[in-house]
């Protein structure tokens, strides 16, 4: 009895197919319907691989080839943006390696190695850079009009890259270094492929982070915020306080002056609740800190031994 | 944009100050010894040109501009959204015997969409910024997608193709800028998002006795899920794609079990809805299980 039901359905089954769809169906296709029926609460994959064959053993029809067509160009114009996005990202990698071995030679700025021997390793990767963006640019020659659309595969490299260049600049000319600034450094062409302006603020954001920390580690001997991600901060090395050249007191003021400089500048900004928004709200705390540092100086006029008490409470806060 | 420093000069005695900021940069100058290094203020410190605050000036003027593109953006976005989802509803009228006259209304709301609503998006963007601001605008292409497509599957049962959507933009834009056409990923997560609405309907026309459409969705559907099985993995940022494909999967899995039961217990359907479809009554068996 069941396998002559089986049979009924089989037959209204090829027929109501067969009424439905002039192109005939492949028949162990249609034998597999009774299997899919009679479990039709436990849906497998196998369902709908077997309906995805069907498609492709019958002769299509126009619709379906005219279809086909365009997933394949659709097909085609992905794998090209996708080998295109591959060559960015191995440009932006080296982009990172780039920025990792300036923040190392800047780090030994905390050692108190003199400023400008400093500035010139560190400088020694700037014209690598250069050269990186400038394959980026081309790479972007290849789709006019989609900066945007790979943005992302640079975008936080970029952010660093300016961060860093900033931070030399600062040390350097005392200055922010400014939009039109960066981009020149990075021999930029803003026509083709510029700096964008929120990347740009990020990263100065982020420097505002650097500058702060470059303070705290030399007026006080121990790394200052362990905990903080940012690998500038676990490379950390002790400052030999003795060391400090005469001149250097006057850092925090000029440190201050700087940021609160920078602070009202930011403040004319309009920003949404994005990342940068977050880092700007970022920045008061670091401008706090260097009013504190600056206060502690000053209290002790200008004085290098800082006693252990005042940078505890520093830490802590941290 | 910025990228010339003499522009920013200029700028630099044009631009007022605010009275506090120029305070708190005169309180900390006088506060110290001079000993500055400032290299780039050559100008006279009498004037105290700020650079910085001139610079700030302008990313401020650039950073609203793009905000408010941006806001009126998402708005026309909105709008295309809410429309095209009412042209979806009125698809969904659709029954045996009012097809021509359901799709002829919404066709026409369709073209209304794309007057009203597409076209404020095509003119806020103005030939630039197609993939600066995409996901401001990408919400409201996607359901557009989603209902031109619908309409235009249910009129014709075919695929409405991507240059075929990007044609019918071109009159919008202004003819001296880049003309704004839908992009490839905008296009393919609005079929994405087509499949749920298509298995709806195909859920109706079942109801409705209409078996040979439903069916006709059913490979419809398959096969756009078979094509993006093999695209999906290459979209650009495939997370939101793939989540897509997982509840397009459901829909192909439930539009094909709709399918299959009801050609099996067939019969029960015929006579309550008058199906013209005969070759169902053949099965003639009530007692299926």
């Amino acid at each position: 009895m069941k396998s002559a039901f089986r049979t009924a359905i089989c037959t209204a089954l090829t027929f109501s197919l067969r009424s439905l769809n002039p192109t005939p169906h492949r028949p162990h296709l249609i034998l597999l319907s009774p299997f899919i029926v009679a479990f039709p609460a436990k849906p497998s994959p196998f369902t709908s691989m077997a309906g995805g064959e069907s498609g492709t053993h019958a002769p299509p029809s126009p619709a379906v080839q005219s279809l086909e067509k365009q997933f394949d160009e659709f097909r085609h114009q992905l794998q090209d943006s996708g080998s295109l996005r591959e060559r960015i990202r191995s440009v932006s990698l080296e982009i990172e390696s780039a920025t990792r071995l300036m923040q190392s030679s800047l780090l030994l700025i905390h050692q108190s190695r003199p400023i400008p021997e400093v500035l010139e390793k560190a400088k020694g990767q700037i014209d690598l850079l250069k050269e990186l963006y400038s394959k980026l640019a081309e790479i972007m020659r290849e789709c006019p009009g989609q900066y945007y659309r790979y943005h992302g595969d640079w975008r936080s490299e970029t952010q660093t890259v300016v961060s860093l260049l900033a931070f030399m600049h600062w040390l350097e000319t005392g200055n922010l270094l400014l939009h039109a600034e960066a981009e020149e450094k990075l021999g930029l062409n803003p026509s083709e492929f510029g700096l964008d302006i929120e990347d740009y603020l990020i990263g100065i954001c982020f420097m505002s982070n650097d500058l702060v920390r470059y303070l705290l580690v030399i007026y006080y001997i121990c790394p200052v915020c362990e905990e903080n991600e940012n690998e500038l901060h676990t490379l950390q090395p002790r400052y030999v306080v003795n060391q400090v050249t005469a001149g250097d007191y006057d850092c925090p003021r000029k440190v201050l002056k700087f940021l609160t400089d920078l602070h009202v500048a930011f403040r004319m900004l309009n920003l949404r609740n994005d990342f940068l928004r977050k880092k700007f709200d970022g920045m008061k705390y670091d401008l706090r800190r260097v009013e504190e540092v600056y206060y502690d100086v000053k209290i002790r006029g200008l004085a290098a031994n800082v006693d252990s008490t005042g940078e505890q409470g520093e830490r802590e806060q941290s | 944009m910025f990228n010339s420093s003499s522009a920013l000069n200029k700028l630099s005695h044009m631009a007022s100050k605010p009275q506090r900021f120029r305070h708190l940069a005169g309180n900390t100058l006088q506060g110290a010894a001079v000993k500055k290094p400032r290299t780039l203020t050559t100008n006279s410190a009498a004037s105290d040109p700020n650079p910085m605050k001139d610079a700030f000036s302008k990313y401020a003027a650039y950073l609203n501009d793009l905000n408010d593109k941006r806001e009126r953006l998402v708005k026309a976005s909105r709008d295309v959204t809410m429309n095209s989802k009412k042209v979806i509803f009125q698809v969904h009228r659709i029954s045996k015997h009012n097809k021509d006259e359901v799709l002829e209304k919404a066709e026409k709301d369709l073209a209304a969409v794309m007057e009203q609503h597409m076209s404020r998006v095509v003119k806020e963007l103005q030939g630039t910024d197609f993939w600066k601001l995409r996901r401001a605008y990408t919400p409201g292409v996607q359901e557009y997608i989603e209902a031109a497509t619908l309409c235009n599957f249910c009129k014709t049962g075919a695929l409405l193709n991507l240059d075929e959507i990007n044609a019918s933009l071109l009159p919008l834009s202004d003819p001296s800028v880049e003309p704004m056409q839908i992009n490839v990923l905008d296009y393919l997560l609005g079929l994405a998002d087509l499949t749920g609405e298509l298995m709806r309907l195909a859920m109706g026309r079942i109801s409705d006795g209409e078996l040979e459409f439903a069916q006709k969705i059913c490979s419809f559907v398959r096969e756009i899920y078979r094509e993006l099985t093999l695209i999906a993995p290459k979209m650009d940022d495939s997370s939101d794609m793939k989540s897509k494909m997982d509840v397009m999967l459901q829909s192909v899995k439930k539009i094909e079990n709709a399918c299959f039961s009801v050609h099996v217990r067939g019969s029960e359907y015929v006579p309550f809805l008058g199906s013209d479809d005969t070759s169902f009554s053949l099965l003639g068996m009530p007692e299926i299980e």
